[in-house]
C-alpha cells in the first residue's frame, strides 16, 4: 500500500472525514522510507512533523519506560501521542522496514483548525484510537479558546 | 459435688474439648489469613495484576490457540534470528516480569546484540513479547520455547 488517500480512507483517524477534508490534507502528506533503528522522532526535539504508518513497525517509547508498538497501516502518530507545547516528547524507533507519510505539525494543525466540523471528527476518532491503542496516556482535552498548536 | 466428679456429671470433658476446638481452628484460620495478606497487598498496589491473574485463568478458546499456533508456524526463525532470541530471553532475565520495551532495547544495544531491531520485532510479530496494557510488556515464555527451543 502506498497511496496516501488510500491510507487516509484505511485509517481509523481519517476514514470518518469528508472527501473534500481527505483532498486538503492530501498534498501536506510526504512518504518517507524508514529502516530498523532509524529514529524518526526525539524527545525534547522540537515537533515538526506527524506521521501516518504505511507500514513496518514503530516503537513509540514514552516516559516512565512505557511504550506502543505500531505496525497498523493508518495508525496515526501524532498530537498528544507524540508532542506537547511544539516540543516531541516520546521517541520513536523503526523497528521493521517499512514507510511513513510525514505531515508538517503546524500545516496539519492549521488545516483541522480551519474546519471545525473536520478538527472535531478527528478529535472523536483519535480518542477512540487512542483509548484502543495506549489507554494509559493521558489525553488532552481540547479547551474552547486555546489554540491546538499549544497543546500538541 | 466438687472436681473432677462434677466436671464428669455435666459433660465438661467434651465441652472443654469442643471449646479448645473452636479456638485452635479460629487460630489457624487467622493464621492462614496473615500468612496470604501480602498477596492481596501486592494485587492493592498493582491492580493490572488482577487482569492478568483472571486472563492465565480463562481457558483458550478453538480460535485462540488456532490463531496462536498459526502465528508460531508461520514464524520460521532462521539461525541467527533463533540466536538473537534467545539473547533477548536472556537480558529479560535480569528484568521485572513487566517490563519496558525501551528498555530492553536499550540494554540488547549497548550489549552489542546484532539486529536488535529486527529481532525484537520478531518477538513481537510472534506474540513471544506481549503488552501488558499498561505501557509495559511480559515474555511468554511457553511460546517461545515452542518457537525457538
Amino acid at each position: 500500500m502506498s497511496n496516501i488517500k488510500e491510507i487516509l480512507n484505511k485509517s481509523s483517524i481519517f476514514s470518518s472525514l469528508g472527501e473534500d477534508d481527505i483532498q486538503r490534507l492530501e498534498p501536506f502528506f510526504e512518504k518517507r522510507e524508514i529502516h530498523p533503528g532509524d529514529i524518526i522522532a526525539k524527545a525534547d526535539d522540537a515537533a515538526q512533523f506527524f506521521f501516518l504508518l504505511n507500514n513496518g513497525t514503530v516503537l513509540l517509547a514514552m516516559e516512565e519506560g512505557r511504550s506502543v508498538v505500531l505496525n497498523t497501516p493508518g495508525d496515526f502518530i501524532g498530537l498528544e501521542l507524540l508532542s506537547a507545547k511544539g516540543v516531541y516528547k516520546t521517541t520513536l524507533t523503526v523497528l521493521e522496514k517499512g514507510s511513513v507519510f510525514a505531515v508538517p505539525r503546524q500545516a496539519f494543525l492549521a488545516v483541522i483548525q480551519e474546519n471545525s466540523e473536520a478538527a472535531a471528527t478527528i478529535m472523536a476518532s483519535w480518542q477512540e484510537y487512542l483509548d484502543k491503542t495506549a489507554p494509559f496516556v493521558k489525553i488532552v482535552k481540547k479547551i474552547e479558546g486555546i489554540s491546538l498548536s499549544y497543546n500538541f | 459435688m466438687y472436681g473432677l466428679e462434677a466436671i464428669n456429671a455435666n459433660n465438661g470433658w467434651a465441652i472443654s474439648v469442643v471449646g479448645v476446638t473452636i479456638v485452635f481452628s479460629g487460630l489457624v484460620t487467622l493464621s492462614l489469613v496473615i500468612s496470604q495478606l501480602y498477596r492481596v497487598l501486592a494485587l492493592w498496589e498493582n491492580p493490572s495484576k488482577i487482569k492478568t491473574l483472571f486472563k492465565a485463568k480463562q481457558p483458550k478458546n478453538q480460535s485462540e490457540e488456532f490463531q496462536e499456533k498459526e502465528i508460531i508456524d508461520q514464524a520460521v526463525f532462521t539461525g541467527s534470528q533463533k540466536e538473537g532470541a534467545k539473547q533477548f530471553n536472556l537480558l529479560i532475565r535480569t528484568m521485572e516480569d513487566h517490563f519496558s520495551l525501551p528498555r530492553l532495547l536499550h540494554l540488547a544495544q549497548i550489549s552489542d546484540l546484532k539486529n536488535s531491531h529486527s529481532n525484537l520485532n520478531n518477538l513481537l510479530k510472534t506474540n513471544i513479547i506481549i503488552p501488558d496494557g499498561s505501557g509495559f510488556f511480559t515474555w511468554e515464555k511457553e511460546t517461545f520455547d515452542k518457537a525457538i527451543l
